[in-house]
């Protein structure tokens, strides 16, 4: 949208250079996520120091896939949220998706990795589907419809558990898991899938049109519906997407344990959210990168895993997921607020 | 954290079918009428759907379908769980009132947080009562009004405040006491003056016991914030607010003082709520608003159901109360329909359904008669 502003645009200040003015896309890396590089940078060297434990393969690795899931539901939670949108339900689909992959594929029914995978991921898009058609269809606000079908795949899923944990869960999905076959030259794979997924979306979002799609969508739904975009097929895509990758990300979770207890994914939405607004995606929609949710992402397990091994209590690290919730943002805001008085 | 998507692409699109003009009022039937209120008039018709649900439930336990009685006697009994929820969806009120994506997510956390300063005060420090609640209900407020500075004056998205924290609040409630829960003498003590069931003077033969917390801190709650939304200038000012930010600050109306008001209040009221849940639990528990689905959940649902807008500028206390009547005592008929755990779960279903079902109904309210009640 702003490159035709500023083409059009009949007098365009004289200072600005023809570089400036042919400018189409915001800068590949954005100021947030140097900042957020940075402060990484410095809490790894700090906790370097401070826990030599820290810096091991076996602290890092967990660290890394602890932080899959939240980036992986997170690129989806991204596009959602530049779009104008928002899914808290995602922590409940995460409860359907791991009790179905865990209950029924994998202990009940002995099903081999690629089917797991394939049904996580298609009642991921199921539920996804429905969200989306919801909110671009029944055009209701996206945070109340996602409330209500978080409830009502709550039910979905205590319905499946019948009250009780799923044990001795099959090693079929290592490869996804903590274990030494979850490993590739000592990276875990579901670090690296989401590596992968997240260089993918960067670029769609990015250099598309039907990336750009989005953000127009989210900058102003009417003029991105005037200038030809189909919005609500759009935004059920968004939420679509944000299924499809929360039902990948549900078999990470299964992968990583061996029992599944009830309260899995409680509490995830508001982790990804997390994620998502500290990487400087903006929640009124219209501006963001799947690039600062990851960074968002591990920047919050870099917290927690710190926190534990500094010996703290665990529950500290939301204090500081809640503080650097303020200071991205905030700093987010001033940033913003320099750009317009310029 | 608006989605605009979801209604403003259709203004571009024709209006809906014959209705398109907003006031078809007189000359249409009756018929036409009453469907009319119903849809645009939230009030009428969480009324009606309490009735229906009340006649059901009676109906299924005269032919024996229910493991209880569900009679006035049990229906009143379940009105406790009415009292922090009502509270809390008057919270929400406020915030979602004062517009601007106004919501409040850390409710939960500050029942946790101020409910833990309860504990202190009043089960270990020895406080007398009165003191020990006024305290627990200015920390509330503080804490409520620390979501309203970010997010009135340094302008922080409010779902983006509240869930920073709520997070931060959340971990203080747990680290505080080292996880511990406080249930010293005292406080156990409190359960017996303020969630049994006792007998009204006067006309309490004639009607079932009801639960002492509805006298104490819900008929309370409901006159002030009653009073303060429809009888005080400071009320017509949140809705100002929530209506048109702009327009009210033309109107010489500050519109942050107002706005990081609502959500102090929202914090007071959670303050209260902690005291509440600290005498129906008999022990201040560390995660008592977050555990599980949390209370801000139950509490947004409460105010969507109950017809606010979450746009702003919108939404009435009468509103409030139908909707947690309709749900406590949907969910009360529910425990006695079905065994074991399918209850509580089945509570869930029916919540997120209601939800949905509430939504999808204002949107479409809203389409064919242009603005709901």
């Amino acid at each position: 949208m702003s490159v035709e502003m500023e083409t059009r645009s009949p007098a365009p200040r004289p200072t600005q250079t023809a570089k400036g003015r042919l400018r189409v896309l915001a800068p590949p890396v954005t100021g947030q996520e140097f900042v957020l590089i940075g402060v990484i940078a410095v809490l790894w060297i700090l906790l370097a120091f401070a826990t030599p434990a820290f810096m091991s393969a076996g602290s890092i690795q967990p660290l890394l896939g602890a932080v899959a899931p939240i980036a992986l539901i997170g690129i989806g939670m991204t596009v959602v949220i530049i779009t104008g949108g928002i899914d808290v339900s995602v922590g409940a689909m995460i409860a359907v998706c791991s009790v179905i992959t865990a209950k029924l594929v994998l202990v009940q029914a002995g099903l081999g990795l690629p089917v797991a995978l394939l049904i996580a991921i298609v009642v991921g898009g199921v539920l996804g589907l429905g969200n989306g058609a919801l909110i671009a269809y029944g055009r209701v606000h996206a945070i109340i419809i996602t409330f209500g079908t978080a409830n009502i795949f709550l039910w979905i899923s205590l319905r499946l558990f019948n009250s009780s944990t799923v044990n001795n869960i099959p090693d079929t999905l290592a490869p996804l898991g903590n274990g030494a076959a979850g490993r590739t030259l000592g990276v875990p794979n579901s670090f690296l899938v989401t590596v992968v997924l997240v260089a993918i979306a960067w670029f769609y979002l990015r250099h598309t049109a039907g990336g750009r799609h989005f953000y127009a969508i989210g900058g102003d739904p009417l003029a991105a519906q005037l200038a030809g975009v189909k919005v609500r097929q759009r935004v059920l895509v968004a939420y679509l997407l944000t299924g499809l990758l929360t039902g990948l990300a549900s078999c990470i979770v299964v992968a990583q344990g061996s029992n599944l207890g009830q309260n899995v994914g409680n509490g995830k939405e508001l982790a990804v959210i997390a994620a998502v607004v500290i990487g400087g995606t903006s929640i009124t929609g219209g501006r963001g990168s799947v690039l600062g949710t990851v960074l968002g992402a591990l920047l919050v397990q870099t917290v927690a895993s710190g926190v534990t091994q500094l010996g703290w209590r665990s529950e500290l690290s939301d204090l500081f997921v809640g503080i650097a919730i303020i200071i991205a943002v905030g700093a987010d805001l001033i940033r913003e607020r320099a750009r317009r008085k310029r | 954290m608006t989605v605009p998507t979801s209604t403003e692409p259709d203004v571009a699109g024709p209006r809906d079918e014959e209705s398109g003009s907003p006031t078809p009022e007189r000359g249409a039937s009756p018929l036409a009428r009453v469907i009319r209120s119903l849809l645009t008039q939230r009030v009428v018709l969480l009324a009606v759907l309490v009735v229906a649900v009340v006649v059901y439930f009676i109906l299924l336990g005269q032919n024996d379908y229910l493991t209880g009685a569900y009679d006035f006697d049990y229906m009143s009994a379940a009105l406790i769980n009415a009292v922090p929820l009502a509270m809390l969806g008057f919270a929400e009120l406020f915030v979602i009132l004062s517009g601007r994506g106004g919501i409040d997510l850390s409710v939960g956390a500050i029942v946790s947080l101020a409910g833990m300063v309860f504990g202190f005060a009043y089960g270990q420090w020895g406080w007398p009562l009165g003191v020990a609640i006024l305290g627990t209900v200015l920390v509330g407020g503080v804490l409520g009004l620390l979501n309203g500075i970010l997010i009135a004056y340094v302008g922080f998205p409010a779902l983006i405040a509240t869930l920073a924290t709520y997070y931060a609040f959340k971990s203080l409630a747990v680290v505080i006491n080292n996880q511990r829960p406080i249930s010293t003498r005292p406080i156990q003590d409190l359960y017996e003056s303020t969630a049994r069931s006792v007998e009204l003077p006067v006309i309490g033969s004639y009607i079932p016991d009801l639960p002492k917390g509805l006298f104490l801190f819900l008929l309370p709650t409901v006159i002030v914030v009653w009073l303060l939304l429809a009888r005080t200038t400071y009320g017509r000012r949140v809705y100002a607010i929530g209506t048109n930010d702009v327009a009210a600050r033309w109107s010489a109306i500050d519109v942050r003082v107002t706005r990081a008001t609502a959500y102090a209040l929202s914090g007071t009221i959670s303050g209260l709520v902690a005291v509440v849940t600290v005498g129906q639990f008999a022990s201040a528990r560390p995660d008592a608003g977050v555990s599980g689905n949390g209370m801000a959940l139950p509490a947004i649902t409460i105010a969507v159901l109950g017809g606010v807008a979450i746009t702003g500028g919108i939404g009435r206390v009468s509103g409030i109360v139908l909707a947690t009547v309709l749900i406590v005592w949907t969910n009360a008929g529910i425990r006695l329909a079905f065994e074991g755990n399918a209850g509580p779960q089945n509570q869930l279903l029916a919540l997120g359904l209601l939800l949905v079902l509430a939504a999808l109904l204002n949107g479409f309210a809203v389409r064919r008669y242009g603005g709901a009640g």
